[in-house]
């Protein structure tokens, strides 16, 4: 009898082998998990703890909200100038990369530059970018002399009441970032559908309202959720552009923690709890919206 | 925020606690390795190749071409090798050092700090810094043993837990093309600033400078430095601050911007004066504005601005980390720096421009001669008239909370 081990023989051992798959992949991924678990968990759950009073540097462990109260006001003038920040940067930011998006995939010249200086802008780190900005708009910055402006002639842009050099700075990265993305989505896509679109005699405007902004929908929705949550968290664009009051939350909460008196540590926590908070629920807004548009499904 | 010495009190208390406790659990496996010297020959002897790493903030070029391109071959030829760590701001070696001292570390990664003041007191109360090492010194004999700047740092007695390495003068600078009628005391300097408005500022405190530049407001609004008592109460803290307070507030209008915002730090303020938006500004290393004017970044009406009510004179230290395993090392640098060789190589105008701590009477001749050669400024008067009337620093103490209350008062609108 001539036993071949057919297709009968290897059923039994599928199952096996999908269980250590199952295993390898668990494998695999654990690192990312175990360090993502570290930073998200132990990170947050240590400011959580140390915001309410449960891990003082002296004294008894006793829950309390001192430490969200100490700072009221400014937490509050701080929440709502990060807020704002980080809207305005995401709004514009979304405007102009979706703008920038549809000019890159039409593939003409002027698409492939402006593809071009979103790449080159992507590597420049934030920092290096509110350092030419601050050069370039402060009010003895390269602009105004080049305009022979005096510094009383040009606004404030840096360390000004509006905060214009900051959402400047975050616009002109997050722009770029929402352009390359957004291409990419509609690079495999839009093609396809536009054309159809217009060999059913459709106008441009028709065709950018009905069929590019819905495919692109869902790639600017979640560009926009992590430029918001990045803008509303980050410290240095704001400390280098900004003004000393009020502070948006990431400074305020930096100056705590480094503050010479150790009992600031609790508040500098509180400041954090409260950004972190505020992100995930614009996380969970966002998710939300993604899940509503009828590409996601 | 409210201020809290009480809290701080306690706070001091529970980590000399700790601290001693920590101690007292490492100290036998550290027994071998005592670091106790008798004289400076067995200390020389211990130092051969033991690399020194000192950590010193970073944000000054001048500083860091000093350290590196002319102390630490100096270093090497007494067979230390000499690393500079920077840093941007000195809590952070502090920290490093607190955390070792906590851990029972016995070689750290600290061995020499650039400190003064609060990171200096605050250190010296949490055991971390090594202390009574500098009567080692040969060089420590060319230093006024009577100097109050290198007997007292900012109220804490020092203790030879540090070494003197320079002296720095509070100094307002202005522009005398723009500013005709220089003021004289720190009430005319405030009358300018109304009588002109938008030409005056400061940094905003928690900034060294401006932080400086409040105190001394606060000695000039009260009748000068007799008056405040130099160790922090909450009872003095009521008494004196409210009219500095008054004060500032009253001339907010005046400044730069309206008031309503202030340079961040000094530097912020130095790019407004050299880019002629304001006409003062104001420093802790006076030395620096000669190379300042040459090169042009300052205008070239640039002088130091002489006050009756004199100000604030400090010195800075080399301070040596009580967790550190290369202790004679160390002690070798610290004594090589504070050398008249060094000294004046280091108050040289073009190398960094820092005031010595020498006491050049006590020189000789030779010695003498490396300081009289140092070229005289056209922007900066001698050390002796640039200290004339030198106020004393407030106690450490006092700093944090003047600070937090100019940013509720004042700051704040």
């Amino acid at each position: 009898m001539l036993e071949t081990p057919g297709p009968g023989g290897a059923l039994p051992t599928r199952p096996r082998a999908s269980a250590s798959g199952r295993l390898r992949a668990l494998l695999f991924v654990a690192p990312a998990v175990l360090i993502a678990g570290f930073v998200v968990i132990g990170g947050i759950g240590v400011a959580l703890v140390q915001s309410v009073g449960l891990m003082p540097l002296v004294g008894e462990a006793e829950f309390s909200l001192d430490a969200y109260t100490a700072n009221a006001d400014d937490l509050l003038t701080g929440l709502g100038l990060s807020l704002a920040i980080a809207t305005a940067s995401t709004v514009l930011s979304c405007v102009i990369g979706l703008t920038a998006a549809v000019i890159i995939t039409q593939g003409r010249i002027s698409g492939r530059v402006v593809a071009a200086l979103s790449a080159l802008t992507i590597p420049v780190p934030h920092l290096i970018g509110a350092a030419a900005i601050g050069l370039l708009v402060a009010d003895s910055g390269l602009i105004p002399r080049a305009l022979g402006l005096t510094p009383a002639q040009w606004p404030d842009l840096v360390g000004g009441p509006w905060w214009v050099a900051v959402v400047l700075e975050y616009t002109w990265k997050e722009s770029a970032f929402v352009a390359l993305v957004v291409a990419g989505v509609l690079a495999t896509r839009v093609a396809q559908y536009d054309e159809t679109a217009a060999l059913l005699g459709a106008s441009r405007a028709r065709r950018l309202r009905h069929v590019v902004i819905p495919l692109a929908r869902p790639a600017v929705i979640v560009s926009a959720v992590i430029i918001f949550v990045y803008t509303f968290g980050s410290y240095e664009v704001a400390w280098l552009l900004g003004r000393p009051y009020p502070e948006p939350l990431p400074v305020l909460a930096f100056r705590l923690f480094t503050s010479i008196s150790l009992t600031s540590r609790p508040e500098a926590a509180a400041v954090a709890v409260v950004t972190t908070a505020v992100a995930l629920i614009v996380v969970a807004i966002g998710m939300a919206a993604l899940k509503r548009t009828p590409l996601w499904r | 925020m409210k201020p809290s010495p009480r809290i701080a009190r306690r706070l001091s208390v529970v980590l000399a606690a700790g601290l001693t406790v920590g101690l007292a659990a490492c100290s036998a496996p550290a027994a071998g390795d005592d670091q106790q010297y008798d004289s400076w020959e067995e200390v020389v002897a211990a130092a051969q190749g033991q690399t020194v790493k000192l950590w010193m903030y970073g944000g000054d070029e001048q500083g860091n071409a000093y350290v590196n391109d002319v102390l630490v071959p100096a270093a090497a030829e007494l067979g230390v090798t000499l690393e500079q760590v920077p840093i941007a701001d000195t809590p952070d070696a502090l920290n490093r050092i607190l955390s070792e001292v906590q851990a029972g570390e016995t070689s750290g990664e600290v061995d020499l700090v650039w400190v003064n003041g609060n990171n200096f007191g605050t250190g010296k109360e949490a055991g971390a810094w090594e202390c009574g090492w500098t009567d080692l010194l040969p060089n420590m004999a060319l230093t006024d043993p009577a100097d109050p700047l290198l007997e007292n740092d900012f109220g804490t007695p020092v203790d030879g837990c540090e070494a003197p390495w320079h002296k720095a003068q509070f100094t307002l600078v202005y522009n005398s093309d723009t500013v005709t009628d220089v003021p004289t005391s720190y009430d005319e300097l405030l009358a300018w600033a109304e009588a002109n408005p938008g030409r005056f500022t400061y940094p905003a405190p928690p900034d060294f400078t401006g932080s400086v530049f409040v105190r001394e407001m606060l000695y000039a609004v009260n009748g000068g430095p007799d008056v405040v008592p130099l160790g922090y109460s909450e009872d003095a803290f009521a008494e004196f601050t409210p009219a500095l307070f008054d004060e500032l507030q009253r001339i907010e209008p005046f400044l730069w911007r309206e008031g309503s915002t202030y340079p961040q730090n000094s530097n912020e303020l130095n790019e407004l004066y050299a880019n002629g938006e304001v006409d003062f500004t104001m420093t802790y290393g006076p030395a620096t504005l000669t190379q300042l004017v040459a090169d042009g970044t300052y205008p070239a009406g640039t002088k130091v601005l002489t006050l009756e009510d004199g100000t604030v004179g400090n010195a800075s230290f080399l301070g040596l980390a009580s967790t550190s395993g290369n202790k004679a090392g160390a002690m070798v640098v610290a004594n090589l720096a504070l050398s008249p060789e060094q000294q004046a190589a280091k108050a040289e105008p073009d190398v960094w421009g820092q005031f010595t701590v020498l006491d050049v009477d006590l020189l000789d001749a030779d010695q003498r001669a490396l300081f009289d050669a140092l070229p005289e400024s056209p922007v900066v008067p001698s050390y002796d008239v640039l200290s004339e009337n030198a106020n004393p620093e407030l106690s450490s103490a006092w700093v944090t909370p003047i600070d937090e209350a100019w940013r509720e008062l004042v700051l704040t609108p």
